[in-house]
């Protein structure tokens, strides 16, 4: 019977149990019958001489079920005394499973929370994010049309709800100090389509989402905890929010983070407003709730009919619109899946370099343990007895590390939560029942890694092959398997080794970009201001206008500028134009990215102007300005100063006359190469846009300065997110730049991992073939050559490693692809650095051995034996 | 009246278990109806040790249980001895013999 099934006792064994002993009674009261009883006394006699039919079988139970008790106990025993018993080991590898377990703990915790789990709604799967797309514009995703997102929600037929939400930044005005708030306003049903409702208060009422209704907000239990200090009678209070009074009807879960972890407060938006209904605007994000059962192809496919009735319907502004669905939870986290796993693969490599490296270890002990191992024999112990004894020290090991590992995986959640703030649901991180589970399951796993080769080999042979080890051997046996599992860590290594290196070859070619503008000492910030204002342009556009002129008379600032978008940080907004003077050429279609910019921005910048003039901000119609590749590829021939160009996509934007070319700045990321660019130089672009300061110092210790000149200037207005140009190009790359910052932190464990693999080793066969140095020794040979042998095994593993190492890399570099810039995935310098670096290493690890080997005493030896 | 029974001590209730199963398949009322056969009456094994013990052996892997059926036609456990077993009966058996040797050479000196 295998062990396992002693657990299963009872369910299996129980009425064998009872057929056999009544088979017994049966037996004897037939006897009893036979010598001439009547039937009763028969039985009576049988079951009194069979005595106590309960104790028996509670007898037979002991028998099996102590058996595993008994041993488990006795193993665990023996595994602790063991580890007291050799302290060092035991921490030793503690520590190293520890640090393995606990990476990779980490890195699961956050995968789990982030990729695995459904998001924090209920029914979270069926939650849809919904968006349009116009065939004609590159832009991937276009926000929706307040009246269109009624339509999609009126006539489709597999959503439960659509709703959207857009957010802004204002001035909350009510306190001493205006404080800036972040308000998502939603369309009626958000809540309905998420599935939350408040934990205080109630919902939005119909006369609340009507135009010229009740103002009303849903607050975050954030923002109620730091202004009311959690007083249930915030609900009903006031707040003035951009200069109106609005009344809080509820707050939020304090997990209620939709659509980001900033928000403050949440309005409805009035569908119903006049200024609302062009369906060329751009309002919404939307997210839709999928019928029960509904799939998302059969979703897409009611969306696209839907839309094709609409684009039939409003042939002008709906015809060349498509509708993509996709999971809400895949839009959210999708762009950190690939970071992840690849970490997660990382610390997998790490967490195997640890158990080969304890292997090892654990081989190069079990010549100690022959002796012991050998007695056990010989008093009886099977060889299953024995390797469980060795597996469940082992496992003792390994669960103390897994212990030590869950702290450090509560001290990377921690790290995750504060240094994560770009990585989507981070704050869903947390340690729970679920990593204690896979912590165990890493654990055992390990155990099963490091410990039953090496507990598989010590009992070899059972006794007599352990009693003719000892290791009064003369020459000792090659052990080919520790030169293995040494090469295995080396060819780890080298993997993670050369990930790391390629990501930092990237970031030094990063640096070394020079991108066509210049971002230092440029301070942005950005000043509340909300949507009401764009229902008058002019006035908006003057207030941008004033506060950029009141910035510039600052001492100290150099120029100033607002844009609806920073340079180098990833934006996308290509569109096809047309020439308005020209006829449109179907054959030479003009596509470009569109800019939206003050004029001060090519002068704070350093954009230098080629030809022509700068823009002027104008009124009724835009000046533009072209970047030089826009001029090269698509005018190379004619000038382009003088003509006018137009989006054809958007209703809004007037045809604008192209004043002069500047030189090519790397605007949608330092990554990536310029392409044609127009910059439509408009100051307000929208209420809030990004302010850009050239300062003559160090950006920042202009910040006190500005905010004080700001206050000055519009006293209800807030001035936030005040940060070096340079620190959002920074962020930016934030997640390649932890990325790389981690996996480097893994490659250099790993490799000093092995390299203590490789130490430990060559120790081992210094200590192991001591005699057989000295006799050599005794025989003529020289020092040099014995140095020579074992330092030539030392690297000879190593380069075979290296080998090993490279294909492996090579393999799995390709991953890296698309987050490496100016370096190839099979970059020779870097592997070539790779290489060299942990051929240096091994050298130093077997330098240290091979000169103990050398100095070996030959008369001091032979006199030993 | 019969004999005196005597008890058994836990070691031989095992040895004479094996010798018994040795000679075939038995179930366990065979076994203890056997041992009070063979020894005369004088050694009467309880079923509270003998259960436990067949079990124990068998746990050992020295006996193999299998169902069968017994002469009057119902359903028991038969117990056989194992390869590992004969090798225990036979060490056991010489154990014993010197054991029994040696205390019969004090008795008789003793005497």
């Amino acid at each position: 019977m295998p062990w396992w099934r002693s657990f299963f006792w009872k369910r299996s064994r129980e009425p064998e149990l009872d057929r056999e002993l009544r088979f017994h009674i049966e037996e004897l009261t037939e006897a009893n019958l036979a010598a001439g009883m009547t039937p009763e006394e028969a039985r009576r006699q049988a079951m009194l001489e069979f005595g106590g039919c309960e104790q028996i079988k509670e007898d037979l139970r002991d028998v099996h079920r102590v058996a595993i008790l008994d041993r488990t106990l006795a193993n665990l025993r023996a595994g602790f005394r063991f580890m007291r018993k050799s302290p060092s080991f035991s921490i030793t590898v503690i520590l190293t499973l520890a640090l393995g377990i606990g990476a990779n703990s980490a890195v699961f915790s956050a995968i789990d929370a982030i990729l695995l789990r459904p998001l924090p709604f209920p029914d979270g799967d069926r939650l849809m994010r919904l968006a349009q797309s116009n065939r004609r514009i590159k832009d991937p995703e276009s926000a929706v049309a307040p009246v269109r997102l009624e339509d999609w929600n009126r006539i489709n037929s597999t959503f439960q709800a659509i709703a959207g939400y857009y957010t802004e930044d204002e001035s909350e005005s009510s306190g001493a100090l205006p404080e800036k708030l972040t308000r998502a306003l939603v369309t009626p049903r958000f809540l309905q389509v998420l599935g939350v409702s408040p934990v205080l208060g109630r919902d939005f009422a119909p006369d609340e989402e009507r135009f010229g209704g009740t103002n009303a907000a849903l607050i975050s239990d954030r923002f109620w905890r730091r202004r009311f200090s959690a007083d249930p009678n915030a609900v009903g209070k006031r707040l003035r929010y951009a200069g109106n009074p609005i009344t809080i009807v509820g707050v939020m879960p304090a997990s209620f983070l939709f659509p980001e972890r900033g928000v403050d407060l949440w309005s409805a938006v009035p569908m119903d407003a006049p200024y609302g209904q062009s369906r060329e605007s751009t309002w919404f994000r939307v997210i839709g709730r999928l019928k029960p059962g509904v799939t998302v192809g059969q979703a897409r496919a009611d969306l696209a009919t839907v839309q094709a009735h609409l684009g039939r319907e409003y042939p002008k502004t709906d015809a060349n619109l498509d509708v993509s669905v996709q999971p809400l939870k895949e839009t959210t986290v999708g762009g950190v899946r690939r970071s992840l796993w690849m970490l997660y693969g990382s610390v997998s490599l790490l967490l195997l370099i640890a158990c080969t490296n304890i292997a090892a270890l654990l081989l190069s002990r079990a010549a100690h343990r022959q002796h012991e191992i050998a007695i056990r024999f010989s008093l009886g112990a099977s060889r299953r007895e024995v390797v469980a004894q060795l597996l469940t020290e082992a496992l003792l090991l390994a669960v103390t590390g897994a212990a030590l590992g869950l702290l450090i995986a509560k001290g990377a959640a921690i790290l995750f939560r504060s240094a994560g703030q770009y990585v989507p649901r981070v704050e869903e991180i947390g340690l729970d029942w679920r990593l204690g589970l896979y912590t165990l399951a890493c654990a055992v796993t390990a155990t099963l890694l490091f410990a039953l080769v090496p507990a598989i080999r010590a009992t070899r042979g059972g006794l007599a092959g352990s009693l003719a080890q000892a290791s009064r051997t003369q020459v000792s046996a090659r052990n080919p398997l520790q030169l293995v599992l040494v090469g295995v860590q080396v060819a780890l290594a080298v993997t993670l080794l050369a990930g790391a290196g390629l990501l930092v070859r990237s970031f030094q070619a990063l640096g070394r970009v020079a991108p066509g503008f210049e971002a230092s000492h440029v301070l942005t910030f950005h000043v509340t201001g909300n949507y009401g204002e764009t229902a008058d342009m002019k006035s908006l556009t003057q207030r941008i206008q004033r506060t950029l002129d009141s910035l510039r008379s600052v001492p100290g600032v150099e120029a100033t500028a607002t844009a609806a978008t920073l340079p180098g940080v990833p934006t996308q907004w290509g569109a096809e134009l047309k020439v308005v003077e020209a006829a449109m050429d179907p054959s030479r279609k003009i596509m470009a990215e569109s800019r939206f910019v003050s004029p001060g921005y090519f002068e704070t910048l350093r954009i230098p102007l080629l030809a022509g003039q700068m823009c002027r901000e104008t009124t009724g119609s835009f000046n533009i300005v072209v970047n030089r590749s826009f001029a090269n590829t698509y005018f190379a021939q004619t000038s382009l100063v003088g003509r006018h160009l137009q989006m054809p996509t958007n209703g809004f934007l007037p045809p604008g006359e192209v004043r002069g070319v500047v030189g090519d700045a790397r605007e949608m990321g330092i990554n990536v190469a310029p392409v044609p660019t127009v910059y439509w130089c408009v100051s307000a672009p929208m209420p809030d846009p990004y302010y850009l300061v050239r300062t003559r110092a160090d950006p920042m210790s202009m910040a006190q300065t500005i905010r004080r000149k700001m206050h000055e200037t519009d006293p209800a207005r807030s001035v936030f997110e005040i940060m070096p140009l340079e620190e959002q190009l920074d962020d930016a790359f934030a997640e390649n730049r932890l990325l790389t910052v981690l996996l480097g932190f893994f490659a250099l464990t790993a490799v000093s991992l092995a390299s203590i693999g490789l130490y430990g080793m060559l120790s081992y066969f210094v200590s192991v073939r001591r005699r057989e140095t000295g006799l050599r020794l005794a025989l003529g040979a020289l020092p040099a050559q014995i140095l020579r042998h074992f330092l030539l095994q030392g690297l000879g593993v190593t380069l075979l490693g290296c080998i090993a190492g490279l294909g492996l890399a090579a393999a799995l570099t390709r991953l890296l692809a698309g987050m490496l810039y100016g370096v190839s995935p099979s970059d020779a310098t870097t592997l070539f650095g790779v290489i060299l670096m942990v051929v240096a290493l091994a050298a130093v690890a077997s330098l240290v051995p091979a000169f103990r080997a050398a100095r070996v005493q030959p008369m001091q030896v032979l006199r030993e034996e | 009246m019969p004999p005196e029974k005597s008890d058994l001590l836990q070691g031989t209730l095992d040895m004479l278990i094996l010798k018994v199963v040795a000679l075939g398949p038995i179930h366990g009322y065979g076994v203890s109806l056997r041992i009070r056969q063979i020894s005369k009456e004088v050694l009467q094994v309880q079923q509270g040790s003998l259960y436990p013990a067949l079990h124990r052996l068998e746990k050992r892997g020295w006996i193999e249980a299998e169902w069968g059926e017994s002469e009057h036609g119902r359903q028991a456990r038969f117990y056989k001895l194992s390869a590992r077993g004969r090798k225990q009966l036979a060490a056991e058996e010489m154990n014993w013999r010197r054991l029994a040797e040696a205390v019969g050479l004090i008795l008789e000196t003793a005497r």
